[in-house]
């Protein structure tokens, strides 16, 4: 009989429990909510890029990107107030990811930083110009990973893992390995709001569903592109320290100034991981045709197809986290890598029979 | 003369087979909810799957299993298992992903086959024990309780591997934060339906079916009111496809061998828990009744079953812990209750499929976290608390599920178990009183250098010894060298101090049942009496 109200108690108790949850979820669903309704601040790059493609709420809108490029433009159905701050939200997710700039921090990015590890990665490291790069005569550049096709040639097939890849599936894959994290749900506004602003560039672009355009993929340097003397990461590293060592840091780490992250990092903790297509042991020709294209800036196309190979093989033998499918080994050993090379790798610097003493800080 | 003979059994017969046959009913009432939820939300695969696992798996495992209270059909871990095994291979729903499913499964029962025909691999899976099965059982239950918070919330099924905590965790926000709300509020009433109706004892069997009539009553009432537009709940799709039998090809071409390949080990998983969670279950609930089946009736059953399912649009079948207990609890006594419950499931899926159709996922959902629920309790693992070893066993097994993956788990749990109990060999209990010197335990190699690094010691301190080994139930050929060269330095002398009419006594009384004691060992020397030199 004692036995009774003892089990009522527990029924009561998980019943409680999981009606607070419930109240709980209701009142985060009420701050989502009321963030979506909220009136965005958009960061500098994104107010620039926005204002050029004057995007705005109304019955049509018109590209004057097309009317600049093209002499005219196509009437299209226009954007509600609720659309533009949702592509005004996913262009500050794309410039600002973890919320550096925002004044709430991390809350106005979707709380994006939980699904990145590290602090410093955001989008727009690879994907240039706000995943919209053009030369000043406004031309898209091939290879600069450019959002607009990405959305426009999403459900393809991929050509690495051979799925009939969704853009959020796509945009969940940046998360895991690019971001070295972990993946949104695809309800996520996280993901909902970049598709959105991706489908807007697509937009202004006047790109078309169907097509292939040749900006999202890398452009791809294949050994064959070479004189073929086979590729060396001696031979990178060499070209890594004149070339992009002085922001990229002698081993790759990136150059942070308070809390700024001026130049991303290519190697360490806050970098890429082992599972990313930009990781060369793994996807040999990605990382090098975004050398080639993109770096360094100001100085894009300045280094030939071998040097570009050359520096990708380099950076792939530099300590990295492992990529989440590899378990828990691997996983600890990139890990000790990470914490051992670098004091290693300076104090190697430091008896100056290495060249790597010229350009430590 | 046999009418006759029927006629006059009749009396006896009627009502036992009344009574299994309303076992079967409800069995089957039980069976089908889970039996959805496991495909599909597990899975990865059609509704039809589990329907029929609970039809022809069980069918099949109740004519072969000759015990009594034996239960197949779909199962948790199985079909975790094959989710988690294919989903970096394809992606779920889709027709490659079915086929190599069905190949998985094929896999994993002629693989099965194989520890049936090779006997010292059978007889390892009872080298299992208590403490890995539940920490294993334990680490599922939690998973299934995070892996269903998505569908309870609505929101889509994330596609790639969820088993890291920390993932179950932002699974979690993303429930408190995006989930659908009216999703919630189905699989909320659905829980604790299931919860209240537990306490009462009349009903408890019935708790999961009358929680998912409560959520699907909510869930049409919101059709009603709201609109199922608006809602967007997700419901069971329509069941009109599943018919008598639904034949079904693996995938095996020259294009899909190289992903074939990928997913042997998962197929080695698969096996392995189906055989781990026959064997097991076979083990606890014969004792429960009294009984004894051969473990090996048990594997061959899986084993053909499995090999037969995949050409029948079937998840693959192994006992069910919570089914079988809920036989036994009914009193379900003859295997015309496993067989009962999948004929009454045939029919029930092909004339009353409209009604199933309009069961919403988020009850589904907090079906598996009930269920999930249930598999961990204190009473299974309060017994390992109390021995350190065992509760490291536990721990580990329990952890890595969360940590690794199941066969990871196993492997884990395994290798600390089978460490223990080789320490424990390796340590036999030696004692000193003036010259003699006791070894309680096994003279073996692992043992040796331990008695050894004592007997030199007393040796120097003594001079000489007596080697008591009265109580060593096992000396191998290494210790029997050692002792024989110890014999020679003449240092030593050898005590048996088992009385020769005890002995003698033990003589006779293995001689009177050679039948059935030592049938094998007739012939040979017994080692228990070549103690003396």
């Amino acid at each position: 009989m004692a036995a009774l109200p003892a089990r009522l108690l527990k029924v009561a108790l998980i019943v409680s429990i999981l009606g607070g949850l419930y109240l709980l979820a209701v009142k985060k669903h009420a701050e989502r909510e009321a963030l979506r309704q909220a009136a965005v601040e958009l960061t500098p790059a994104c107010k620039a890029k926005l204002q050029d493609y004057a995007l705005r709420p109304g019955e049509q809108y018109r590209s004057p990107y097309l009317l600049k490029t093209a002499g005219s433009s196509i009437e299209l159905r226009g954007y509600s107030e609720e659309d533009v701050r949702a592509i005004q939200r996913g262009c500050n997710i794309f410039d600002d990811l973890q919320g550096h700039l925002a004044k709430s921090g991390p809350r106005e990015r979707w709380h994006a930083d939980r699904f990145v590890r590290g602090t410093q990665t955001t989008c727009v490291h690879c994907h240039q110009g706000v995943g919209d790069k053009q030369d000043a005569a406004g031309n898209r550049l091939v290879g600069s990973n450019s959002m607009g096709t990405s959305w426009v040639m999403a459900d393809m097939y991929d050509r690495f893992t051979g799925l009939l890849l969704p853009h959020d599936w796509r945009q969940m894959q940046c998360y895991i390995n690019s971001s070295n994290g972990f993946k949104p749900n695809s309800a996520d506004d996280l993901l909902r709001d970049v598709t959105a602003y991706s489908r807007f560039l697509a937009a202004a672009l006047d790109l078309k569903i169907g097509n292939r355009y040749p900006e999202p993929g890398m452009d791809e340097i294949p050994a064959s592109a070479t004189l073929r003397r086979g590729d060396d990461y001696v031979r990178g590293a060499h070209v890594y320290r004149q070339r992009c060592a002085s922001c990229h840091g002698p081993q790759g780490l990136g150059t942070v100034v308070q809390g700024r992250v001026l130049y991303p990092a290519v190697a360490g903790p806050e970098s890429f991981s082992l599972d990313s297509r930009m990781n060369f042991a793994r996807v040999n020709t990605v990382m090098p045709g975004f050398i080639c294209r993109n770096m360094p800036p100001g100085e894009e196309g300045s280094l030939d197809n071998q040097q570009c190979r050359d520096i990708a093989y380099y950076l792939s033998t530099l300590p990295r986290p492992a990529g989440d499918k590899q378990g828990p080994l691997v996983a600890a050993w990139q890990q000790l890598m990470m914490t051992v090379m670098p004091p290693l790798t300076r104090y190697a610097g430091s008896l100056g029979n290495n060249d790597t003493a010229h350009v430590s800080h | 003369m046999p009418t006759n003979a029927i006629a006059s059994a009749l009396p006896r017969i009627l009502p036992v087979l009344r009574g299994n046959l309303l076992v079967g009913l409800t069995l089957a009432v039980v069976t089908l909810p889970q039996a959805i939820a496991f495909s599909t939300t597990l899975a990865g695969l059609p509704p039809h799957f589990g329907i029929y696992a609970a039809i022809w798996g069980v069918l099949f495992t109740a004519m072969l299993n000759p015990s009594r209270v034996f239960s197949g059909g779909p199962n948790t871990t199985m079909s975790a298992a094959i989710g988690v095994t294919l989903l970096p291979v394809a992606p779920p729903f889709g027709v490659d992903y079915i086929g190599y499913a069905l190949t998985l499964i094929l896999l994993a029962g002629l693989i099965q086959l194989l520890f049936l025909l090779i006997r010292p691999l059978g007889r390892m899976l009872d080298l299992i024990n208590e403490p890995i099965i539940n920490g294993l059982i334990c680490g599922i239950g939690l998973f299934l309780i995070f892996k269903s918070l998505t569908g309870f919330a609505g929101l889509p099924i994330n596609t790639e591997v969820e088993w890291p905590l920390w993932i179950a965790w932002q699974s979690f926000l993303a429930v408190l934060e995006i989930g659908n709300l009216y999703a919630i509020q189905i699989g909320l009433i659905t829980l604790i339906t299931c919860l209240v109706v537990r306490q009462i004892h009349a009903l408890r069997n019935w708790a999961i079916l009358i929680g998912v009539a409560a959520g699907t009553a909510y869930s049409e009432y919101l059709n009603a009111t709201v609109g199922l537009q608006n809602t967007m709940i997700e419901q069971i799709a329509s069941l009109s496809s599943v018919g008598f039998v639904f034949p079904s090809l693996p995938l095996f071409n020259q294009e899909a061998m190289s992903d074939i390949i990928s997913i042997l080990p998962g197929a080695v998983t698969l096996a392995l828990l189906g055989l781990f969670q026959t064997v097991a279950a076979m083990r606890r609930m014969n004792r429960k009744i009294g009984g004894y089946t051969d473990s090996r009736r048990g594997i061959f059953a899986d084993a053909v079953s499995n090999c037969l399912l995949p050409f029948l649009s079937s998840l693959p079948t192994c006992a069910s812990f919570n089914r079988m207990w809920l036989v036994y609890s009914l009193g379900g006594n003859s295997r015309l209750t496993s067989a009962s419950s999948a004929l009454i499931l045939l029919l029930m899926v092909l004339f009353l499929a409209d009604w199933i159709a309009m069961i919403p996922m988020p009850a589904m959902a907090a079906v598996i976290m009930v269920v999930g629920a249930n598999m961990i309790s204190w009473e299974d693992i309060k017994p390992h608390l109390r021995d350190r070893r065992e509760a490291v066993v536990f721990m580990a097994s329990f952890l890595s599920v969360l940590f690794l993956d199941l066969f990871g788990a196993v492997v884990v749990g395994s290798v600390l178990a089978f460490a223990y109990s080789k320490w424990e060999q390796a340590h036999p209990s030696i004692s000193l009183s003036g010259n003699v010197l006791k070894v309680r335990g096994n003279i073996y190699y692992g043992s040796l250098p331990v008695i050894e690094s004592t007997y030199h010691g007393a040796i120097e301190r003594v001079g000489s010894l007596v080697l008591d080994f009265s109580e060593c139930y096992y000396i191998d050929q290494e210790g029997i060298r050692w002792l024989a060269a110890a014999k020679t330095e003449q240092k030593v002398a050898f005590a048996d101090r088992r009385k020769s009419q005890n002995r003698r006594e033990l003589e006779r009384r293995k001689t009177g049942d050679t039948k059935r004691a030592s049938g094998k060992r007739r012939g040979k020397p017994d080692r228990r009496q070549r103690s003396e030199f």
